[in-house]
Protein backbone atom coordinates (compact mmCIF):
# COMPACT_ATOMS: atom_id res chain seq x y z
CA UNK A 1 0.00 0.00 0.00
CA UNK A 2 1.07 3.49 -0.75
CA UNK A 3 1.86 5.96 1.96
CA UNK A 4 -0.62 8.72 2.77
CA UNK A 5 1.72 11.40 1.43
CA UNK A 6 1.66 10.01 -2.08
CA UNK A 7 -2.13 9.74 -2.26
CA UNK A 8 -4.20 12.06 -4.40
CA UNK A 9 -6.29 14.48 -2.34
CA UNK A 10 -8.86 16.99 -3.37
CA UNK A 11 -11.48 18.86 -1.40
CA UNK A 12 -14.81 19.76 -2.97
CA UNK A 13 -16.95 22.25 -1.05
CA UNK A 14 -20.72 22.01 -1.55
CA UNK A 15 -23.18 24.77 -0.59
CA UNK A 16 -26.50 23.77 0.94
CA UNK A 17 -29.52 24.69 -1.20
CA UNK A 18 -27.43 25.30 -4.31
CA UNK A 19 -29.50 23.23 -6.74
CA UNK A 20 -28.11 25.04 -9.77
CA UNK A 21 -24.74 23.39 -9.22
CA UNK A 22 -26.20 20.01 -8.36
CA UNK A 23 -24.08 17.20 -9.80
CA UNK A 24 -21.01 19.34 -10.59
CA UNK A 25 -18.82 17.87 -7.85
CA UNK A 26 -19.77 14.24 -8.44
CA UNK A 27 -19.21 14.73 -12.15
CA UNK A 28 -15.73 16.07 -11.50
CA UNK A 29 -14.96 13.13 -9.22
CA UNK A 30 -16.29 10.70 -11.83
CA UNK A 31 -14.10 12.16 -14.58
CA UNK A 32 -11.07 12.11 -12.33
CA UNK A 33 -11.38 8.42 -11.45
CA UNK A 34 -12.01 7.63 -15.12
CA UNK A 35 -8.70 9.25 -16.03
CA UNK A 36 -6.94 7.19 -13.42
CA UNK A 37 -7.89 4.14 -15.43
CA UNK A 38 -10.31 2.46 -13.00
CA UNK A 39 -12.77 -0.02 -14.48
CA UNK A 40 -16.16 1.20 -15.73
CA UNK A 41 -18.01 -0.64 -12.97
CA UNK A 42 -16.06 0.99 -10.15
CA UNK A 43 -16.33 4.38 -11.85
CA UNK A 44 -20.08 3.96 -12.06
CA UNK A 45 -20.38 3.03 -8.37
CA UNK A 46 -18.23 5.99 -7.34
CA UNK A 47 -20.27 8.31 -9.57
CA UNK A 48 -23.60 7.22 -8.11
CA UNK A 49 -22.46 7.30 -4.48
CA UNK A 50 -20.79 10.70 -4.75
CA UNK A 51 -23.83 12.15 -6.51
CA UNK A 52 -26.13 10.96 -3.70
CA UNK A 53 -23.75 12.36 -1.10
CA UNK A 54 -23.51 15.69 -2.88
CA UNK A 55 -27.30 15.90 -3.17
CA UNK A 56 -27.77 15.12 0.52
CA UNK A 57 -25.70 18.19 1.40
CA UNK A 58 -27.54 20.39 -1.11
CA UNK A 59 -30.95 19.24 0.05
CA UNK A 60 -30.55 19.09 3.81
CA UNK A 61 -27.39 20.82 5.07
CA UNK A 62 -26.21 24.41 5.33
CA UNK A 63 -22.83 23.54 3.90
CA UNK A 64 -20.50 20.63 3.55
CA UNK A 65 -17.74 19.09 1.54
CA UNK A 66 -16.55 15.93 -0.14
CA UNK A 67 -12.95 14.98 0.58
CA UNK A 68 -11.62 12.68 -2.07
CA UNK A 69 -8.48 10.64 -1.54
CA UNK A 70 -7.14 8.05 -3.92
CA UNK A 71 -4.42 5.46 -3.47
CA UNK A 72 -3.70 2.58 -5.85
CA UNK A 73 -5.88 0.20 -3.85
CA UNK A 74 -8.75 2.40 -2.72
CA UNK A 75 -10.85 5.46 -3.40
CA UNK A 76 -12.26 7.13 -0.33
CA UNK A 77 -14.77 9.94 -0.06
CA UNK A 78 -15.33 11.53 3.32
CA UNK A 79 -18.48 13.62 3.36
CA UNK A 80 -18.95 16.11 6.17
CA UNK A 81 -21.73 18.59 6.56
CA UNK A 82 -22.98 21.08 9.06
CA UNK A 83 -26.68 20.51 9.09
CA UNK A 84 -29.60 19.15 11.09
CA UNK A 85 -28.07 15.69 11.54
CA UNK A 86 -30.08 12.49 11.43
CA UNK A 87 -32.18 11.44 14.42
CA UNK A 88 -32.62 7.79 13.60
CA UNK A 89 -29.76 6.65 11.38
CA UNK A 90 -31.11 3.12 11.05
CA UNK A 91 -34.47 4.42 9.85
CA UNK A 92 -32.79 6.87 7.46
CA UNK A 93 -30.86 3.99 5.94
CA UNK A 94 -34.09 2.18 4.98
CA UNK A 95 -34.89 2.23 1.30
CA UNK A 96 -37.78 4.57 0.59
CA UNK A 97 -37.51 6.50 3.85
CA UNK A 98 -37.26 10.21 3.15
CA UNK A 99 -37.74 13.53 4.87
CA UNK A 100 -37.77 15.41 1.58
CA UNK A 101 -40.28 18.21 1.25
CA UNK A 102 -42.99 18.06 -1.45
CA UNK A 103 -41.01 20.72 -3.41
CA UNK A 104 -37.93 18.52 -3.47
CA UNK A 105 -39.98 15.53 -4.57
CA UNK A 106 -41.51 17.59 -7.34
CA UNK A 107 -37.99 18.21 -8.61
CA UNK A 108 -37.46 14.47 -8.66
CA UNK A 109 -35.36 14.31 -5.50
CA UNK A 110 -35.96 12.64 -2.19
CA UNK A 111 -37.08 9.19 -3.26
CA UNK A 112 -35.57 7.90 -0.03
CA UNK A 113 -32.85 6.02 -1.82
CA UNK A 114 -29.94 8.31 -1.02
CA UNK A 115 -28.14 6.78 1.97
CA UNK A 116 -29.09 3.21 1.15
CA UNK A 117 -27.92 3.77 -2.41
CA UNK A 118 -24.55 5.05 -1.19
CA UNK A 119 -24.16 2.02 1.06
CA UNK A 120 -25.16 -0.34 -1.75
CA UNK A 121 -22.50 1.07 -4.06
CA UNK A 122 -19.69 1.33 -1.51
CA UNK A 123 -17.40 -1.45 -0.27
CA UNK A 124 -17.10 0.05 3.19
CA UNK A 125 -19.63 2.53 4.54
CA UNK A 126 -19.59 4.36 7.84
CA UNK A 127 -22.00 6.96 9.08
CA UNK A 128 -21.90 9.21 12.14
CA UNK A 129 -24.50 11.80 12.78
CA UNK A 130 -25.17 14.23 15.58
CA UNK A 131 -28.54 15.96 15.76
CA UNK A 132 -28.18 19.72 15.41
CA UNK A 133 -24.56 19.52 14.30
CA UNK A 134 -24.17 17.46 11.16
CA UNK A 135 -23.43 14.19 9.49
CA UNK A 136 -20.20 12.48 8.48
CA UNK A 137 -20.01 9.68 5.93
CA UNK A 138 -16.97 7.64 5.10
CA UNK A 139 -17.41 5.91 1.75
CA UNK A 140 -14.68 3.53 0.61
CA UNK A 141 -14.24 1.69 -2.67
CA UNK A 142 -11.64 -1.06 -2.76
CA UNK A 143 -10.06 -1.00 -6.17
CA UNK A 144 -7.06 -3.21 -5.37
CA UNK A 145 -5.15 -1.67 -8.20
CA UNK A 146 -7.87 -3.06 -10.48
CA UNK A 147 -7.55 -1.55 -13.92
CA UNK A 148 -9.86 -1.37 -16.86
CA UNK B 1 -4.18 18.06 -46.42
CA UNK B 2 -4.41 15.45 -43.75
CA UNK B 3 -7.18 13.03 -43.02
CA UNK B 4 -6.92 10.99 -39.88
CA UNK B 5 -7.29 7.26 -39.92
CA UNK B 6 -10.74 6.37 -38.65
CA UNK B 7 -12.15 9.86 -39.13
CA UNK B 8 -13.77 12.04 -41.76
CA UNK B 9 -12.77 15.50 -40.52
CA UNK B 10 -9.74 17.00 -42.22
CA UNK B 11 -7.98 20.33 -42.12
CA UNK B 12 -6.62 22.08 -45.21
CA UNK B 13 -3.30 23.37 -43.92
CA UNK B 14 -3.03 25.99 -46.66
CA UNK B 15 -6.26 27.59 -45.46
CA UNK B 16 -5.68 27.13 -41.74
CA UNK B 17 -4.44 30.33 -40.09
CA UNK B 18 -3.85 28.81 -36.69
CA UNK B 19 -6.51 30.84 -34.91
CA UNK B 20 -8.22 29.29 -31.90
CA UNK B 21 -11.85 29.08 -33.06
CA UNK B 22 -12.00 25.36 -33.81
CA UNK B 23 -9.87 24.51 -30.80
CA UNK B 24 -12.11 26.24 -28.28
CA UNK B 25 -15.27 24.95 -29.99
CA UNK B 26 -14.20 21.31 -29.82
CA UNK B 27 -16.30 19.60 -27.12
CA UNK B 28 -13.77 16.80 -26.54
CA UNK B 29 -10.62 18.97 -26.48
CA UNK B 30 -9.27 17.11 -29.51
CA UNK B 31 -7.67 20.10 -31.28
CA UNK B 32 -4.30 21.74 -30.62
CA UNK B 33 -2.49 24.49 -32.50
CA UNK B 34 1.04 23.34 -33.28
CA UNK B 35 3.45 25.45 -35.37
CA UNK B 36 0.63 27.77 -36.37
CA UNK B 37 -1.71 25.06 -37.66
CA UNK B 38 -4.63 23.17 -36.15
CA UNK B 39 -4.07 19.49 -35.48
CA UNK B 40 -6.70 16.92 -34.51
CA UNK B 41 -5.95 14.15 -32.03
CA UNK B 42 -7.60 11.10 -33.58
CA UNK B 43 -8.21 9.29 -30.31
CA UNK B 44 -10.26 12.19 -28.93
CA UNK B 45 -12.18 13.26 -32.06
CA UNK B 46 -15.78 12.04 -32.30
CA UNK B 47 -16.45 13.58 -35.76
CA UNK B 48 -19.23 15.84 -34.48
CA UNK B 49 -18.22 18.61 -36.86
CA UNK B 50 -18.38 21.50 -34.37
CA UNK B 51 -15.00 22.64 -35.73
CA UNK B 52 -16.46 22.83 -39.25
CA UNK B 53 -19.12 25.25 -38.00
CA UNK B 54 -16.68 27.51 -36.20
CA UNK B 55 -13.77 27.75 -38.67
CA UNK B 56 -13.82 31.28 -40.13
CA UNK B 57 -11.51 30.30 -43.01
CA UNK B 58 -13.35 27.26 -44.37
CA UNK B 59 -10.24 25.24 -43.64
CA UNK B 60 -12.08 22.31 -42.07
CA UNK B 61 -14.14 19.94 -44.10
CA UNK B 62 -15.12 16.34 -44.01
CA UNK B 63 -14.14 13.64 -46.45
CA UNK B 64 -17.36 12.57 -48.12
CA UNK B 65 -18.05 10.75 -51.38
CA UNK B 66 -17.43 12.87 -54.48
CA UNK B 67 -19.33 12.78 -57.75
CA UNK B 68 -16.31 11.19 -59.45
CA UNK B 69 -16.46 8.33 -56.98
CA UNK B 70 -19.95 7.60 -58.25
CA UNK B 71 -18.68 6.69 -61.71
CA UNK B 72 -17.38 3.42 -60.25
CA UNK B 73 -20.97 2.18 -60.20
CA UNK B 74 -23.14 1.30 -63.18
CA UNK B 75 -26.31 1.77 -61.20
CA UNK B 76 -26.49 4.58 -58.69
CA UNK B 77 -28.98 4.67 -55.86
CA UNK B 78 -29.53 7.65 -53.56
CA UNK B 79 -30.93 7.42 -50.04
CA UNK B 80 -31.36 11.06 -49.01
CA UNK B 81 -31.75 11.96 -45.34
CA UNK B 82 -35.17 13.57 -44.84
CA UNK B 83 -33.26 16.75 -43.89
CA UNK B 84 -32.85 17.29 -47.65
CA UNK B 85 -36.57 18.14 -47.93
CA UNK B 86 -36.05 21.25 -45.84
CA UNK B 87 -33.16 22.68 -47.87
CA UNK B 88 -34.80 24.25 -50.92
CA UNK B 89 -37.00 27.28 -51.18
CA UNK B 90 -37.88 26.46 -54.78
CA UNK B 91 -39.39 23.08 -53.99
CA UNK B 92 -41.94 22.41 -51.34
CA UNK B 93 -42.72 18.76 -51.97
CA UNK B 94 -40.35 15.86 -51.31
CA UNK B 95 -41.40 14.23 -54.57
CA UNK B 96 -40.03 17.20 -56.52
CA UNK B 97 -36.70 16.89 -54.77
CA UNK B 98 -36.53 13.16 -55.34
CA UNK B 99 -37.40 13.75 -59.00
CA UNK B 100 -34.55 16.29 -59.23
CA UNK B 101 -32.14 13.78 -57.69
CA UNK B 102 -32.76 11.52 -60.67
CA UNK B 103 -31.92 14.42 -62.99
CA UNK B 104 -28.69 14.92 -61.11
CA UNK B 105 -27.58 11.43 -62.06
CA UNK B 106 -29.10 8.84 -59.77
CA UNK B 107 -30.86 5.90 -61.37
CA UNK B 108 -33.00 5.26 -58.35
CA UNK B 109 -33.97 7.13 -55.20
CA UNK B 110 -35.16 5.52 -52.01
CA UNK B 111 -37.28 7.59 -49.66
CA UNK B 112 -36.24 7.28 -46.04
CA UNK B 113 -39.21 8.53 -43.97
CA UNK B 114 -40.98 5.15 -44.08
CA UNK B 115 -37.86 3.43 -42.76
CA UNK B 116 -37.56 6.10 -40.05
CA UNK B 117 -41.08 5.14 -39.00
CA UNK B 118 -40.05 1.47 -39.01
CA UNK B 119 -37.08 2.37 -36.81
CA UNK B 120 -39.29 4.16 -34.28
CA UNK B 121 -41.66 1.17 -34.15
CA UNK B 122 -38.73 -1.22 -33.66
CA UNK B 123 -37.35 0.96 -30.84
CA UNK B 124 -40.75 0.79 -29.14
CA UNK B 125 -40.77 -3.01 -29.41
CA UNK B 126 -37.28 -3.21 -28.00
CA UNK B 127 -38.19 -0.97 -25.04
CA UNK B 128 -41.23 -3.11 -24.26
CA UNK B 129 -39.17 -6.29 -24.33
CA UNK B 130 -36.37 -4.94 -22.15
CA UNK B 131 -37.40 -3.53 -18.75
CA UNK B 132 -33.74 -2.83 -17.92
CA UNK B 133 -31.50 -0.85 -18.14
CA UNK B 134 -33.01 2.63 -18.08
CA UNK B 135 -32.77 4.96 -19.82
CA UNK B 136 -32.29 3.18 -23.11
CA UNK B 137 -30.43 5.39 -25.55
CA UNK B 138 -31.29 5.63 -29.25
CA UNK B 139 -28.38 4.96 -31.61
CA UNK B 140 -29.42 6.83 -34.75
CA UNK B 141 -26.81 9.58 -34.29
CA UNK B 142 -23.41 7.98 -35.01
CA UNK B 143 -21.60 10.66 -33.01
CA UNK B 144 -23.56 9.78 -29.88
CA UNK B 145 -22.47 6.15 -30.25
CA UNK B 146 -18.83 7.23 -30.60
CA UNK B 147 -19.15 9.68 -27.72
CA UNK B 148 -20.57 6.99 -25.43
CA UNK B 149 -17.84 4.49 -26.40
CA UNK B 150 -15.09 6.95 -25.50
CA UNK B 151 -16.47 9.26 -22.83
CA UNK B 152 -19.27 7.26 -21.19
CA UNK B 153 -18.14 3.64 -21.67
CA UNK B 154 -20.37 2.30 -18.90
CA UNK B 155 -23.42 3.42 -20.92
CA UNK B 156 -22.65 1.18 -23.92
CA UNK B 157 -25.12 -1.33 -22.52
CA UNK B 158 -27.87 1.33 -22.61
CA UNK B 159 -27.62 1.76 -26.39
CA UNK B 160 -30.57 0.24 -28.26
CA UNK B 161 -29.04 -2.35 -30.62
CA UNK B 162 -31.13 -1.45 -33.65
CA UNK B 163 -29.51 -0.27 -36.87
CA UNK B 164 -30.32 3.29 -37.99
CA UNK B 165 -32.78 3.87 -40.88
CA UNK B 166 -30.07 4.63 -43.46
CA UNK B 167 -28.45 1.22 -42.96
CA UNK B 168 -31.78 -0.64 -42.92
CA UNK B 169 -32.80 1.07 -46.17
CA UNK B 170 -29.49 0.10 -47.80
CA UNK B 171 -29.85 -3.44 -46.49
CA UNK B 172 -33.31 -3.72 -48.07
CA UNK B 173 -31.96 -2.41 -51.38
CA UNK B 174 -28.94 -4.74 -51.32
CA UNK B 175 -31.21 -7.70 -50.73
CA UNK B 176 -33.58 -6.88 -53.56
CA UNK B 177 -32.11 -4.66 -56.28
CA UNK B 178 -29.66 -7.18 -57.88
CA UNK B 179 -32.54 -9.62 -58.35
CA UNK B 180 -35.07 -7.06 -59.59
CA UNK B 181 -32.68 -5.22 -61.91
CA UNK B 182 -30.58 -8.26 -62.86
CA UNK B 183 -27.42 -6.28 -62.16
CA UNK B 184 -24.34 -7.61 -60.37
CA UNK B 185 -24.32 -6.45 -56.70
CA UNK B 186 -20.89 -4.83 -57.15
CA UNK B 187 -22.24 -2.60 -59.92
CA UNK B 188 -24.85 -1.07 -57.65
CA UNK B 189 -23.70 1.93 -55.63
CA UNK B 190 -25.91 2.88 -52.68
CA UNK B 191 -25.18 6.40 -51.51
CA UNK B 192 -26.55 8.26 -48.51
CA UNK B 193 -27.11 12.01 -48.86
CA UNK B 194 -26.47 13.66 -45.55
CA UNK B 195 -25.87 16.85 -43.55
CA UNK B 196 -23.56 14.90 -41.21
CA UNK B 197 -19.77 14.44 -41.32
CA UNK B 198 -19.90 11.34 -39.14
CA UNK B 199 -21.98 9.25 -41.56
CA UNK B 200 -18.88 8.70 -43.67
CA UNK B 201 -17.07 7.43 -40.59
CA UNK B 202 -19.92 5.08 -39.72
CA UNK B 203 -19.76 3.73 -43.29
CA UNK B 204 -15.98 3.32 -43.45
CA UNK B 205 -15.47 2.23 -39.85
CA UNK B 206 -18.74 0.67 -38.67
CA UNK B 207 -18.99 -0.28 -35.00
CA UNK B 208 -22.10 -2.48 -34.89
CA UNK B 209 -21.56 -4.45 -38.11
CA UNK B 210 -18.75 -5.99 -40.12
CA UNK B 211 -19.42 -3.91 -43.21
CA UNK B 212 -21.80 -1.04 -43.90
CA UNK B 213 -24.57 -1.64 -46.44
CA UNK B 214 -23.86 1.81 -47.85
CA UNK B 215 -21.13 2.57 -50.40
CA UNK B 216 -20.68 6.19 -49.47
CA UNK B 217 -22.20 9.46 -48.36
CA UNK B 218 -22.49 12.70 -50.30
CA UNK B 219 -22.81 15.88 -48.29
CA UNK B 220 -25.78 18.17 -48.81
CA UNK B 221 -23.20 20.94 -49.28
CA UNK B 222 -21.83 19.18 -52.37
CA UNK B 223 -25.13 18.18 -53.92
CA UNK B 224 -27.11 21.31 -53.10
CA UNK B 225 -26.28 23.26 -56.24
CA UNK B 226 -26.89 20.44 -58.75
CA UNK B 227 -30.30 19.80 -57.17
CA UNK B 228 -31.07 23.51 -56.96
CA UNK B 229 -30.27 23.94 -60.68
CA UNK B 230 -32.27 20.85 -61.63
CA UNK B 231 -35.26 22.18 -59.70
CA UNK B 232 -34.95 25.56 -61.43
CA UNK B 233 -34.71 24.19 -64.94
CA UNK B 234 -37.59 21.82 -64.61
CA UNK B 235 -40.66 23.78 -63.69
CA UNK B 236 -42.71 21.53 -65.93
CA UNK B 237 -41.17 18.49 -64.42
CA UNK B 238 -42.41 19.65 -61.07
CA UNK B 239 -45.91 19.09 -62.37
CA UNK B 240 -44.89 15.70 -63.73
CA UNK B 241 -43.30 14.76 -60.41
CA UNK B 242 -46.61 15.40 -58.73
CA UNK B 243 -48.30 13.08 -61.23
CA UNK B 244 -45.67 10.42 -60.59
CA UNK B 245 -45.32 10.46 -56.83
CA UNK B 246 -42.05 8.72 -56.03
CA UNK B 247 -43.33 6.96 -53.00
CA UNK B 248 -45.45 7.18 -49.88
CA UNK B 249 -44.18 9.48 -47.15
CA UNK B 250 -44.54 8.91 -43.44
CA UNK B 251 -45.48 11.76 -41.13
CA UNK B 252 -43.92 10.04 -38.13
CA UNK B 253 -40.75 9.25 -40.11
CA UNK B 254 -40.46 12.75 -41.57
CA UNK B 255 -40.20 14.24 -38.09
CA UNK B 256 -37.11 12.23 -37.14
CA UNK B 257 -34.91 14.83 -38.86
CA UNK B 258 -35.76 17.06 -35.91
CA UNK B 259 -34.84 16.68 -32.26
CA UNK B 260 -37.72 14.90 -30.53
CA UNK B 261 -38.65 13.13 -33.75
CA UNK B 262 -37.88 9.64 -32.57
CA UNK B 263 -39.65 10.12 -29.27
CA UNK B 264 -42.74 11.60 -30.97
CA UNK B 265 -43.73 8.19 -32.29
CA UNK B 266 -43.77 6.73 -28.78
CA UNK B 267 -47.02 7.45 -27.04
CA UNK B 268 -47.02 5.36 -23.89
CA UNK B 269 -43.38 5.69 -22.81
CA UNK B 270 -41.51 8.29 -20.86
CA UNK B 271 -39.09 9.93 -23.26
CA UNK B 272 -36.51 12.70 -23.21
CA UNK B 273 -35.01 14.34 -26.30
CA UNK B 274 -31.70 16.21 -26.15
CA UNK B 275 -29.88 18.02 -28.93
CA UNK B 276 -26.53 19.77 -29.23
CA UNK B 277 -23.23 18.14 -28.37
CA UNK B 278 -22.57 19.92 -25.08
CA UNK B 279 -26.09 19.37 -23.78
CA UNK B 280 -25.85 15.74 -24.82
CA UNK B 281 -22.65 15.38 -22.80
CA UNK B 282 -24.27 17.08 -19.81
CA UNK B 283 -27.22 14.69 -19.85
CA UNK B 284 -25.03 11.61 -20.36
CA UNK B 285 -23.02 12.76 -17.34
CA UNK B 286 -26.27 12.73 -15.36
CA UNK B 287 -27.17 9.27 -16.62
CA UNK B 288 -23.77 8.02 -15.46
CA UNK B 289 -24.42 9.36 -11.97
CA UNK B 290 -27.62 7.32 -11.83
CA UNK B 291 -30.19 9.89 -12.94
CA UNK B 292 -32.96 9.56 -15.54
CA UNK B 293 -33.68 6.03 -14.34
CA UNK B 294 -37.41 6.56 -14.81
CA UNK B 295 -36.96 7.52 -18.47
CA UNK B 296 -37.56 4.76 -21.04
CA UNK B 297 -35.98 6.36 -24.08
CA UNK B 298 -33.30 9.01 -24.23
CA UNK B 299 -32.89 10.45 -27.70
CA UNK B 300 -29.61 12.32 -28.15
CA UNK B 301 -28.61 14.16 -31.29
CA UNK B 302 -25.37 16.10 -31.21
CA UNK B 303 -26.41 18.68 -33.79
CA UNK B 304 -28.52 21.60 -32.59
CA UNK B 305 -32.23 20.83 -33.17
CA UNK B 306 -31.29 17.39 -34.53
CA UNK B 307 -29.99 16.32 -37.95
CA UNK B 308 -31.57 19.41 -39.47
CA UNK B 309 -28.74 21.35 -37.78
CA UNK B 310 -26.01 19.19 -39.32
CA UNK B 311 -22.82 21.06 -40.25
CA UNK B 312 -22.93 19.87 -43.88
CA UNK B 313 -26.45 21.21 -44.48
CA UNK B 314 -26.83 24.39 -46.52
CA UNK B 315 -30.09 26.04 -45.47
CA UNK B 316 -30.14 27.63 -42.02
CA UNK B 317 -31.65 25.17 -39.63
CA UNK B 318 -34.55 27.34 -38.54
CA UNK B 319 -35.93 27.65 -42.06
CA UNK B 320 -35.20 24.00 -42.78
CA UNK B 321 -36.95 23.01 -39.58
CA UNK B 322 -39.98 25.12 -40.42
CA UNK B 323 -40.28 23.46 -43.86
CA UNK B 324 -39.99 19.99 -42.39
CA UNK B 325 -42.53 20.79 -39.68
CA UNK B 326 -44.93 21.86 -42.41
CA UNK B 327 -44.45 18.49 -44.09
CA UNK B 328 -44.95 16.72 -40.77
CA UNK B 329 -48.22 18.59 -40.25
CA UNK B 330 -49.28 17.91 -43.81
CA UNK B 331 -48.66 14.19 -43.45
CA UNK B 332 -50.03 14.02 -39.92
CA UNK B 333 -49.70 11.09 -37.56
CA UNK B 334 -50.60 8.66 -40.31
CA UNK B 335 -48.41 5.58 -40.26
CA UNK B 336 -47.54 3.84 -43.48
CA UNK B 337 -45.75 0.70 -42.26
CA UNK B 338 -47.80 -2.41 -41.68
CA UNK B 339 -47.54 -3.52 -38.06
CA UNK B 340 -47.29 -7.22 -38.97
CA UNK B 341 -44.40 -6.39 -41.34
CA UNK B 342 -42.67 -4.53 -38.51
CA UNK B 343 -43.20 -7.53 -36.23
CA UNK B 344 -41.79 -9.95 -38.78
CA UNK B 345 -38.67 -7.83 -39.47
CA UNK B 346 -38.12 -7.27 -35.78
CA UNK B 347 -38.30 -10.95 -34.87
CA UNK B 348 -36.18 -11.99 -37.85
CA UNK B 349 -33.44 -9.79 -36.36
CA UNK B 350 -33.36 -7.94 -39.66
CA UNK B 351 -33.09 -4.65 -37.79
CA UNK B 352 -30.60 -5.61 -35.04
CA UNK B 353 -26.93 -4.87 -34.58
CA UNK B 354 -24.56 -7.63 -35.66
CA UNK B 355 -22.11 -6.76 -32.91
CA UNK B 356 -22.70 -5.08 -29.56
CA UNK B 357 -21.19 -1.62 -29.04
CA UNK B 358 -17.99 -2.01 -27.06
CA UNK B 359 -16.39 0.62 -24.83
CA UNK B 360 -13.18 2.22 -26.07
CA UNK B 361 -10.91 2.88 -23.14
CA UNK B 362 -9.71 6.46 -23.10
CA UNK B 363 -6.00 6.77 -22.36
CA UNK B 364 -5.57 6.83 -18.59
CA UNK B 365 -3.00 9.22 -17.15
CA UNK B 366 -0.68 6.25 -16.74
CA UNK B 367 -0.92 2.47 -17.01
CA UNK B 368 0.43 2.13 -13.49
CA UNK B 369 -2.05 3.12 -10.79
CA UNK B 370 0.58 4.71 -8.52
CA UNK B 371 2.11 6.76 -11.31
CA UNK B 372 -1.37 7.82 -12.53
CA UNK B 373 -2.08 9.21 -9.04
CA UNK B 374 1.26 11.07 -9.02
CA UNK B 375 0.42 12.61 -12.39
CA UNK B 376 -3.04 13.66 -11.19
CA UNK B 377 -1.38 15.38 -8.20
CA UNK B 378 1.08 17.15 -10.45
CA UNK B 379 -1.73 18.25 -12.73
CA UNK B 380 -3.72 19.74 -9.82
CA UNK B 381 -0.61 21.74 -8.82
CA UNK B 382 -0.08 22.89 -12.40
CA UNK B 383 -3.69 24.00 -12.80
CA UNK B 384 -3.23 26.17 -9.70
CA UNK B 385 -0.05 27.73 -11.15
CA UNK B 386 -1.34 28.44 -14.67
CA UNK B 387 -3.03 31.83 -15.18
CA UNK B 388 -6.53 30.42 -15.77
CA UNK B 389 -7.21 32.78 -18.66
CA UNK B 390 -8.02 29.93 -21.08
CA UNK B 391 -6.69 32.12 -23.91
CA UNK B 392 -5.45 29.33 -26.15
CA UNK B 393 -2.14 31.06 -26.92
CA UNK B 394 -0.19 27.98 -25.78
CA UNK B 395 -1.91 25.87 -28.43
CA UNK B 396 -4.24 24.07 -26.00
CA UNK B 397 -7.88 25.14 -25.62
CA UNK B 398 -7.67 25.98 -21.89
CA UNK B 399 -5.30 25.94 -18.94
CA UNK B 400 -6.62 22.66 -17.59
CA UNK B 401 -6.03 20.91 -20.90
CA UNK B 402 -2.51 22.39 -21.09
CA UNK B 403 -1.82 20.98 -17.62
CA UNK B 404 -3.12 17.64 -18.80
CA UNK B 405 -0.91 17.77 -21.90
CA UNK B 406 2.13 18.65 -19.77
CA UNK B 407 1.77 15.63 -17.48
CA UNK B 408 1.26 13.45 -20.56
CA UNK B 409 4.53 14.87 -22.00
CA UNK B 410 2.71 16.48 -24.92
CA UNK B 411 3.43 20.09 -23.94
CA UNK B 412 5.69 22.14 -21.70
CA UNK B 413 5.01 24.79 -19.05
CA UNK B 414 7.00 27.23 -21.23
CA UNK B 415 4.29 26.95 -23.93
CA UNK B 416 2.25 29.34 -21.78
CA UNK B 417 3.25 32.94 -22.59
CA UNK B 418 2.21 34.14 -19.13
CA UNK B 419 4.40 31.59 -17.38
CA UNK B 420 7.36 32.82 -19.44
CA UNK B 421 6.76 36.38 -18.25
CA UNK B 422 6.65 35.25 -14.67
CA UNK B 423 10.13 33.78 -14.95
Amino acid sequence: MMSEESAFHQEFPVAGGDFTRAGKVSCEIKNLVKELGLSDRVVRRIAIASYEAEMNIIMYARAGRLDLSITPDRVQIVVEDSGPGIEDVELAMTEGYSTATPEMRELGFGAGMGLSNIKKNADIFEINSEVGRGTKLQITFLTNGQRA
Amino acid sequence: MTTLQGHAIHISLDKCRGCVHCMTACPTQAIRIKDGKALIAGDRCIDCGECIRFCPNDAIDSRTTSFQDLSAFKYKVAIPATVLYGQFDNASLPSEILFALRRVGFDYVYELSTICELNTAAIEKYIDGHPRPRPLIASVCPVVVRLIQRRFPSLCENIIPIEPPREIAAKILRANLPRILKIAPADIGIIHITPCPAKMVSINYPVSMEKSYLDGAISIRDIFNPIFQALRQTKEEAIMSRLFPETIFSGIGMGTALSGGETRGLKTHRTVAVSGVRDTMRVLDQVETGLLKDVDLLECMVCPDGCVGGPLAVENRFLAKSRILRLVNLLGERTVMDSSDINALFHKDFLSFQNPIKPIQAHPLDDDAGRAIQKARRRTRLIRQLPGKDCGACGAPDCRTLADDIIRDLAAVSDCPFMKEAK
